[in-house]
């Protein structure tokens, strides 16, 4: 039942440890999210150190998003166009971010204005995605009930300032057009987010994809994977290559769990609403936001830690 | 006269210490203090997780005895959480706690306070007291921290199963072997790898008498020893190995997954 993890210098319960691969290659697999929010706090629970711990899970979600991008591509959920633009934004957003972090780690304080930036930034996409979804099917329930024949769906067009923007560009999967600059910029956005935030973006991206670029849900939990699944790729080895951080055995038993776990997860997903979806996705924010929450103003029972983590 | 004077002084200073040498020799010989520790050698496999140690040896009767494993001491830099802004904890600066063992289990066979004094525990380095003594605890700028991180500093040893003390733990038998000590203590699989040192102080009046120690070694085997070693001396291929590892496993899933004829 117990297994040495030779980077970490730990034993742990590797049935325990598969569990907490399949439960959040599941959420993977249903709504887009590396799940690096979860996993991380999680396996510094089992006895993991913070380090290793976050380095870890992007080692597990390269073997989840691969996973659940196959599933989505299959069930033509992947929007390769889209995710390459922004890809390309979140690797440069990545980049600026990782100096953005420097430059404030420099003026002392860095951490705090990190932690509240990640507790507002999940607060606030939990609370706007849960109110949304929720008056979404409110409508869907009206829409139903009443006699009136069904208006035909509005055409997805963004208008305004983004139609003015130059290299508009048609997005065959999601059924959208934008201009190549807009995803570019979001996903810089994000990648800057996440590198100052430590995490890999996806419950940040995958609210920007649905309210931003205007893409169904289940195109946006594909493309979500599909660009998740190489950005873990690089973190991964970068975090091997310079901290030496990557335990690989705990990566494997992890990831036992999250690839069969992903495989249910977009299984489970096409069972369900977009909009049903989306809310089960925000009552998971949610809650971890209030976990952290939690976590911040309640006095630690030991007042150490080993440095890294969230 | 002289001469005769002078050689039964010399057959009486030889009688005196020949008996002096006997009571020495022979008296010690009979209470020897001896350790050993079974199994002395733990090799780390995949199965690792903690051992189980039999500390034995011979002593006097009479003697209490003080057993300790312990490492070289090191400086080991750990986060400290404080209050920001009168509202959250957060991990806010950096302590040293300089000279501190990565382990210090501790058995013996009474109260130590009952057995030496505070000076002598101090001196010999037993218990946590003496421990608090002898950590020195910085921060960042190299100035001496409050001694309430000491307590916290425990706090996390002994959450870590790494620091423990327990009084009143050693068995003794009187046996055909003689005055016999053990002691079972299980080994933390948190520690990590590296040769530890036991030792077995015997104490009588307050003093401590007598001692012995024995060495433990602890050592990463096989594919462990191998991959650790990989990850620090080729961490590129390191990474990389654990990169193309994921992929060909979620991509191989993904496909036992469509030649089962799920739901997919």
């Amino acid at each position: 039942m117990y297994m040495y993890l030779p980077i970490a210098l730990t034993s742990v319960n590797y049935l325990v440890v598969m569990g907490l691969g399949l439960a959040v290659g599941l959420l993977s697999g249903l709504f887009g999210v590396g799940g690096g929010f979860l996993m991380t706090p999680l396996l510094m629970m089992v006895g993991i150190p913070p380090t290793i711990a976050a380095a870890t899970d992007a080692n597990q979600i390269v073997a989840a998003s691969a996973s659940g991008t196959i599933s989505h591509w299959r069930l033509g959920n992947v929007d390769f166009k889209m995710g390459l633009y922004l890809l390309i934004g979140g690797f440069a957003g990545g980049a600026g971010g990782v100096q953005v972090i420097k430059l404030l780690r420099a003026t002392g304080g860095a951490d705090f204005l990190i932690k509240m930036t990640y507790v507002v930034m999940l607060g606030g996409v939990g609370s706007f995605m849960f109110v949304e979804s929720l008056n979404a099917m409110h409508k869907t329930k009206k829409a139903k009930a009443s006699t009136a024949p069904p208006k035909a769906a509005p055409k997805v067009k963004n208008g305004g300032f983004f139609a003015a923007l130059p290299m508009q560009t048609y997005f065959e999967k999601s059924g959208v057009t934008h201009s190549a600059l807009v995803p570019l910029v979001l996903g810089t956005f994000v990648g800057v987010l996440a590198a100052i935030m430590g995490v890999g973006g996806g419950f940040l991206m995958v609210p920007v994809m649905i309210y931003m670029l205007r893409m169904p849900m289940h195109v946006v939990v594909g493309t979500s994977l599909f660009q998740i699944l190489f950005t873990c790729i690089e973190v991964t080895y970068l975090q091997a290559y310079s901290n030496h951080t990557v335990d690989f055995i705990l990566a494997i038993i992890l990831l036992v769990g999250s690839v069969f776990g992903a495989q249910i997860g977009t299984a489970l997903g096409k069972k369900l609403h977009g909009d049903q979806l989306k809310i089960l996705l925000s009552i998971i924010v949610l809650a971890v936001t209030v976990k952290i929450v939690l976590e911040l103003v309640m006095e630690p029972s030991i007042l150490l830690s080993y440095a890294g983590g969230h | 006269m002289k001469r005769a004077i002078m050689n039964s002084i010399r057959f009486f200073m030889a009688m005196a210490l020949a008996l002096f040498g006997l009571a020495t020799v022979s008296v010690p010989a009979a209470q020897a203090l001896t350790c050993s520790v079974t199994p002395d050698n733990i090799p780390i496999t995949f199965t690792y997780h903690g051992a189980q140690l039999a500390i034995t040896g011979q002593s006097a009767s009479t003697d209490d005895l003080i057993v300790t494993i312990t490492s070289e001491p090191v400086d080991t830099a750990l986060k400290n959480y404080e209050k920001v802004g009168g509202l959250v904890w957060m991990k806010k600066g950096s302590l040293e706690f300089k000279d501190a063992p990565r382990v210090y289990l501790l058995d013996s066979t009474a109260d130590l306070s009952r057995i030496l004094s505070a000076a002598e525990l101090n001196q010999n380095l037993l218990g946590f007291d003496a421990l608090r003594g002898h950590i020195r605890i910085e921060d960042s700028k190299g100035n001496p921290a409050d001694g309430k991180w000491f307590d916290e500093y425990l706090k996390f040893k002994k959450h870590e199963n790494v620091y423990d003390m327990r009084e009143g733990t050693i068995v003794r038998q009187h046996g055909e072997n003689g005055n016999t000590y053990k002691v079972d203590v299980a080994w933390p699989y948190q520690a990590p790898p590296g040769i530890y040192t036991v030792n077995v102080l015997a104490v009588r009046n307050g003093k401590v008498v007598e001692r012995a120690s024995a060495n433990i070694e602890v050592k990463s085997t096989g594919l462990v020893a191998a991959l650790s070693k990989m990850a620090f001396d080729q961490a590129g291929l390191y990474g990389i190995m654990a990169v193309i590892f994921a992929l060909l496993a979620g991509l191989g899933v993904g496909a036992i997954f469509k030649k089962g004829g799920g739901s997919h």
